[in-house]
């Protein structure tokens, strides 16, 4: 019988290959219980085909709003960009698309949804194909991906696309001018009235940031992009677009094809940017230096059953694991990752420990700090590629743009690399987070 | 194509390098966890829409891991055992005679047997007791024993060109060459990070090798610059069990897995799949293309199945 016991491990170890450098300190030490429980689990990992998978994701370059490549490019034209580009690229049949999800912010609600019907039609869909918009603030684009994923998991469709949108260019952020009275009553309520930058200086304050801390985050942010441009990291995540441009000076029209993210500094240093004023209050930190930038963009993220990937042949970028927004305190608004990832990681199944990589979106460099020390994360593992201080925040499409970035890193670093988080802190004070883990790469 | 029901699970399938068509196919009890073992010689008609026939089997005491026809003798076939012997059978005697050999010297189950196909006169076995061994047919004891391994080897394979050097896969995650005539191993390469449950040469080429693991993927190296891999091979959803190359096309390849599926691929190209066959209905563990015949495939796994059909066919039609 032990030989039997023996020949069913050496077996089974052949199934569950998460278990690959332990043969050995285990190769004595065997129970018949444990080895029918790890036979379980590797047919979990080995990939369900009810698994909701990620076959395509790309974004557009992310460009300065009002100066920078897109701020004549308008949010349909963006949209339709990415759109085209999920299609194109893995030759999936337009009509089979269940659902197209789009997250985006600042744009009136109803009239913006419209203009990303009307890309949808540019992007060569047929009549057939519904849109809707999404908006969460910040994590519309992740929590586009997260609906569509929920869709299909739900058997709503079998292949749908998250996407995200934003001209900054177009789009200000303004004040709400009308309330209820009631407001005064409510703190909290209150609280979600603060501008976005007050609420970094309350982060700073309540949790003891400094400017420097903010600073050197906002020249790793710069230093990590420009490299990871200059390498070419993100040619294969960024499709090039072909738009117009207005000189500002002579007001001639111009035809460009924009490919490049336009806001990264590569000689960001800490002596130029201590030099910024603080932004937002007289004797704050936070600066146009040490927060995210206002950008335009957009990204498309296609997501489908694994047994339609399979069957269509297509490769499996990533695998979407979990997503949890949670709610936090609207006048810290930015350490929503603090709480947002654990409880992601938590409905994934895994610890933090198990993640290899992150993708935090920096809104600003206080809470982003913030958030990373909060939870203990080793800093070469997050935002190895530069974050929204230096590539920019289209708010509404962060965060598929993250999952474009993320997978692809995940794909370059291959089997070190299984799981991965995208997380963002939430205006009005909610944090949001995803689990994704790495595809047949 | 034909199929045969095998009493027991398939374990490994071989071709005949001296008839076309006749197959040896190990197979053992309880997926070779417990119980006996069978080994069957299978004669293919010469009409495909004939099922095939049992020439001959012989039982053992232990389940049949792999198989080996002799290269010099075209009666001799030579069996892998879960109980750690290597066994002879020689086809022109009678039953009662068989096995003509037994040699019991591994100290645990025998996964693979290799026939050396240039001096066609010794063969190799590897075993889950971390070594190889080098026999010949008219010695009683092994006539070297390569102990290198941390792991259990799974697969010995001799190089098709130089009669003295060969390859074994363990699940030391390393993949060794070694020369009979060198005192260890000559090249180490830690081919990946997980188990490598078999290993093949390039029919011509005899400086590439293909190793399959249980990280899913087959990877294929030229030992000449075996840094990184000339190519790997995505497909499978589980373990790979078995790698060959095809005797006939340089660049083509079979391989079979714990996903139940045999696949064909083309190293050299991007979309390196060719061809999957999903016929299995368990764990593929056996694959083998005929020598004599171009293009066609044999198969057989836990589902007491074993397939032969022509390359671009259903194996499933008949």
């Amino acid at each position: 019988m032990e030989k039997a016991i023996e020949r069913q491990r050496i077996l089974l170890e052949h199934l569950n290959p998460n278990s690959s450098n332990s043969v050995f300190s285990s190769s004595h030490t065997h129970q018949s219980t444990d080895i029918s429980a790890s036979f379980c689990s590797a047919g979990e990992t080995g990939g369900s085909e009810n698994d909701v998978v990620i076959v395509a994701a790309y974004r557009t370059a992310i460009c300065k709003a009002k100066r920078g490549g897109f701020k004549d490019t308008l949010s349909d034209d963006l949209l339709a960009s990415v759109l085209k580009a999920v299609i194109e690229k893995t030759n999936v049949e337009p009509s089979e698309v269940g659902d197209i999800v789009v997250g985006t912010v600042l744009g009136p609600g109803s009239e913006r949804a419209i203009a990303c019907r009307m890309a949808a039609f540019y992007a060569g869909f047929p009549e057939t194909v519904p849109l809707r918009t999404v908006n969460r603030q910040c994590s519309s684009g992740l929590q586009a991906v997260a609906d569509v994923a929920a869709y299909i998991k739900a058997g709503f469709y079998d292949i749908g696309i998250g996407a995200g949108v934003e001209c900054m260019s177009q789009d200000n952020i303004s004040r709400i001018v009308k309330t209820s009275s009631k407001a005064e009553n409510f703190a909290q309520a209150r609280d979600c009235l603060l501008p976005m930058g007050l609420t970094s200086e309350n982060v700073v304050q309540r949790y003891g940031v400094t400017r420097q801390e903010q600073d050197q985050a906002a020249v790793e942010s710069h230093r990590r992009a420009a490299a990871a441009s200059a390498s070419g990291k993100f040619k294969e995540e960024i499709i090039p677009v072909s738009t117009k441009i207005v000189d500002p000076k002579t007001g001639e029209e111009k035809q460009i094809i924009v490919s490049v993210d336009d806001g990264i500094r590569p000689n960001a240093n800490l002596a130029d940017l201590a030099k910024l004023k603080p932004a937002f209050k007289k004797d704050g930190t936070t600066t146009a230096g040490n927060a995210s930038q206002v950008s335009d963009g957009a990204a498309a993220v296609l997501l489908m059953k694994r047994s339609i990937a399979v069957q269509k042949g297509l490769p499996i970028l990533g695998i979407f694991r979990s997503f949890s927004a949670v709610g936090v305190d609207p006048s810290v608004m930015g350490v929503g990752p603090a709480f947002a990832i654990p409880a992601a990681v938590k409905a994934a199944g895994l610890e933090l420990g198990n993640i290899d990589l992150f993708e935090i979106n920096e809104a600003f460099a206080s809470q982003f700090i913030y958030s990373s020390k909060k939870l203990g994360l080793d800093p070469t593992k997050v935002n190895v590629n530069g974050g929204a201080i230096a590539l920019g925040h289209p708010l509404g499409a962060t965060g598929a743009r993250c999952v474009a970035t993320l997978l692809n890193e995940m794909k370059r670093r291959g089997k070190d690399c299984r799981y991965g988080v995208i997380s963002m802190c939430i205006g009005s004070g909610m944090g949001a987070a995803a689990v994704f883990e790495r595809g047949d790469f | 194509m034909p199929v045969f029901k095998t009493p027991f699970n398939g374990y490994s399938v071989k071709f005949s390098p001296f008839y076309e068509n006749r197959i040896a196919v190990a197979t053992a009890q309880n997926f070779g966890i417990l119980g006996n073992g069978r080994l069957h010689v299978l004669e293919l008609s010469s009409n495909p829409s004939l099922p095939i026939t049992e020439l001959i089997a012989y039982d053992t005491a232990d389940g049949v891991y792999d198989v080996t026809w002799s290269e010099s003798h075209d009666s001799v076939v030579v069996a892998a055992v879960a109980d750690g012997s290597v066994k002879l059978y020689d086809l022109a005697l009678p039953p009662t005679s068989n096995p003509i050999r037994s040699f019991h010297e591994h100290t645990r189950e025998v996964h693979s047997a290799d026939y050396n196909p240039v001096r066609r006169d010794s063969f190799l076995s590897a075993s889950w007791d971390d070594t190889v061994k080098l026999w010949t047919v008219d010695r009683p004891t092994s006539v070297r024993t390569f102990k290198e391994h941390a792991y259990c080897v799974y697969s010995a394979v001799w190089n098709p060109r130089h009669a003295d050097v060969f390859a074994s896969a363990s699940g030391d995650c390393t993949l060794r060459i070694w020369d009979v005539r060198e005192p260890g191993s000559t090249m180490i390469l830690p081919a990946h990070d997980h188990e490598i449950l078999s290993c093949d040469w390039n029919k011509y080429d005899e400086c590439i090798i293909a190793t399959a693991s249980v990280d899913k993927s087959i990877k294929v190296w030229d030992v000449r610059s075996f840094r990184v891999p000339i190519s790997v091979l995505n497909g499978h959803s589980y373990a790979v069990r078995k790698v060959k190359f095809s005797p006939h096309v340089r660049n083509l390849m079979v391989s079979c897995s714990y996903d139940m599926s045999v696949c064909v691929w083309d190293f050299m190209v991007e979309d390196a799949l060719v061809s999957r066959y999903d016929h299995h209905t368990e764990f593929a563990v056996g694959v083998d293309m005929s020598v004599l015949v171009e293009g066609l495939i044999a198969s057989t796994g836990w589902d007491e199945l074993a397939y032969v059909w022509q390359h671009g066919t259903d194996p499933r039609a008949s």
